[in-house]
């Protein structure tokens, strides 16, 4: 498989405030495959997206590292350009509501494939019946608020397919949905990346939503990554206590296992008061002198399995 | 949509009607108009005869009716005060007073809009400093201040504009820059922190990640919503237009309804006052008709129930 995307010792900031939102973020991706950014909110997964898309919002910005897709070399790339497509969490607040479906459809069609008129309406039709919305002719008329949030996330998906891109980056995609939506978002992202062999990046809080969809995984805490493996890998041997922890977390509905999920204690530190060292010590029940010294180095413990801690789980 | 406007016509005529009774009763009840009209030491033979020639010994609801009907036919009555027909000497001054409203209007949305849409789109920049800071210094000057201070700048000390009248064009230069950089200053404000607050919304960022060009973004995705408040109130300064003609003309001797309703009111001329006020009602009905008709074209949340 060839590498789509490299990233390498991304720093994000905030130079008003002096925050590092993200630290020296490390990953790669695939083409056709799918990576999965897992953390409590706070801990940078969705600027990550951003800074990614190159689309970081006013005030934030990407101070070191490089981004780099493949082929060619460190992005240039203006946001005029996508091969990138985004959907965010909030469908409905995400569409504009003064414009038809047909019109936010068409206006892409246009833009990414130059498509006009009823070519441009043939396939938006197509597009729409193609993520599960019937009647495809006389929604193309409808406007968002008249739409469900499911339904808004699927003229989401419709629309980033308009733009046919390599990477489909999907920030919380399902949160705001109820569970049966939810699965058919999941379903419909998991078929179209299979169609069209682009990559995708998942956001999510959720590790049931990163396992049914990502190839791989990476942990992120406080702006870093501190531990990344196959899915598999991870939900099997997870290695850093906080990833364990978010496991742990995880409501169970097997009959043979109904442990209560153990919750972690404390919350996420504030980015302008991060402890030193492993930002998650505070909150760790096995940390110890040198983790309040020094971050710990990224350390191989398997295949393609990393993992920043001093005192890993044992598998 | 015609089920909408329909709706709202029947509001606003039940609107005006209510108006109409409300200021016909408390002018009935605010004074004397024979004593207003004639002089102090008029004899109570004159003040009777006054108020039987205008039909004001009759009872109030008995007034009221024989006004409801007269108004119904077009007619207003006489102004107490020269005989001549209300609906003329109102009539002559609706042209003066929309001569430098409208005007007003036009120019303070000409200079107001886009100064508020290019602070919001440099937002923290010098520019948006210098918009900001001339909307709040002109938006904090009392109207009839800035008007008496052109008229010492322009008329006085410059003498390039002449301070009262309205007979040539040149006349209506100052009343209607006063009024228009009050009003510019308000539009700039709102206009600036109604985009900011579009700018900011979800879908901005959306149609960012999808690479529309900026201006675009503003033009066709951030301006269409922002239009929608904007439009309420531009409502408001075209009512605050009207309303403070009462303010700014007179500054001016400008003849229009503005002036001529603080002399009516000043003369107890009450079959002009009320006129005017019926007059006012009516334009202030019809603004918020079309603000309304407006909301509906640019919101399709609304068009669509």
């Amino acid at each position: 498989m060839s590498k789509l995307l490299t990233v390498r010792d991304l720093v994000v900031e905030v130079p008003a405030r002096n925050i590092k939102i993200l630290d020296g973020i490390n990953f790669s991706l695939e083409a056709g495959q799918t990576l999965g950014l897992v953390g409590e909110s706070g801990c940078g997964k969705s600027v990550t997206c951003y800074a990614v898309a190159n689309m970081l919002p006013r005030g934030i910005v990407r101070s070191g590292g490089s981004v780099t897709f493949e082929p060619g070399g460190p992005s240039t790339r203006k946001p005029a350009v996508p091969k990138i497509a985004m959907i965010f969490q909030d469908p409905t607040s995400s569409l504009n509501p003064v414009h038809t479906i047909g019109y936010y459809l068409e206006s892409a069609l246009y833009r990414h494939q130059g498509l006009k008129g009823s070519d441009a309406r043939m396939e938006a039709m197509r597009l729409l019946e193609r993520v599960g919305i019937d009647r495809a002719r006389s929604r193309l008329r409808a406007y968002p608020h008249q739409f469900s949030g499911g339904m808004n996330q699927r003229v989401m998906i419709a629309h980033a397919l308009a733009a046919k891109p390599q990477l489909l980056i999907a920030d919380e995609p399902t949160t705001a949905l109820d569970v049966t939506m939810q699965a058919q978002i999941l379903h419909l992202l998991e078929e179209l990346k299979a169609e069209t062999g682009m990559s995708l990046m998942i956001v999510s809080h959720d590790l049931g939503v990163i396992a049914r969809l990502a190839d791989r995984a990476a942990v992120m805490y406080c702006g870093k990554i501190v531990e990344t493996a196959s899915v598999a890998e991870l939900l099997e041997r997870p290695s850093h206590p906080y990833a364990r922890a978010l496991i742990d977390c995880m409501l169970s509905i097997d009959p043979d296992d109904l442990a209560p999920p153990v919750p972690i204690p404390g919350s996420v530190p504030l980015l302008d008061s991060l402890p030193e060292g492993c930002h998650f010590h505070p909150r760790c029940l096995r940390a110890s002198g040198e983790c309040s010294a020094r971050f710990p180095a990224p350390a191989n413990i398997g295949f393609a399995h990393e993992v920043s801690c001093y005192h890993p789980v044992a598998a | 949509m015609t089920a909408f406007i329909l709706v709202r016509l029947v509001r606003a005529i039940a609107v005006l009607v209510f108006t109409v009774t409300l200021v016909f009763i408390v002018l009935r009840l605010s004074g004397d108009p024979a004593q207003q009209m004639l002089s102090d030491n008029a004899g109570p033979e004159a003040l009777a005869a006054f108020n039987a020639k205008w039909g004001l010994d009759r009872s109030i609801p008995e007034q009221y009716l024989y006004y409801v009907a007269n108004v119904l036919r077009g007619d207003f009555g006489v102004s107490f005060a020269d005989g001549r027909e209300v609906f003329t000497v109102v009539g002559e001054r609706i042209p003066k007073t929309l001569i430098v409203t409208v005007s007003a209007f036009i120019v303070s949305m000409l200079i107001g809009i886009p100064a508020g849409i290019l602070a919001a789109m440099r937002r923290e920049s010098a520019l948006d400093k210098g918009v900001m800071a001339g909307a709040v210094l002109g938006y904090s000057v009392p109207n009839f201040l800035l008007g008496l201070t052109f008229i010492f700048v322009f008329a006085v000390w410059l003498r390039v504009l002449p301070s009262s009248g309205s007979s040539t064009w040149n006349h209506a230069i100052l009343p209607v820059a006063t009024f228009a950089l009050f009003n510019a200053a308000a539009l700039a404000r709102f206009m600036r922190s109604t985009l900011i607050d579009v700018l900011g919304q979800p879908y901005i960022a959306a149609a960012r990640a999808d690479g529309i060009p900026r201006w675009e973004i503003i033009f066709r995705h951030a301006l269409p919503n922002a239009a929608i408040p904007m439009v309420t109130t531009l409502g408001f300064v075209a009512g605050g237009l009207l309303g403070g003609s009462a303010l700014i003309e007179p500054v001016f001797a400008w003849p229009g309804l503005g002036s001529g309703f603080v002399n009516a009111t000043n003369t107890g001329d009450l079959p002009v006052v009320q006129a005017m006020i019926v007059l006012f009602t009516v334009f202030m009905v019809a603004i918020n008709l079309i603000v309304d008709v407006l909301y509906a074209v640019l919101n399709p949340k609304i068009r669509k129930h």
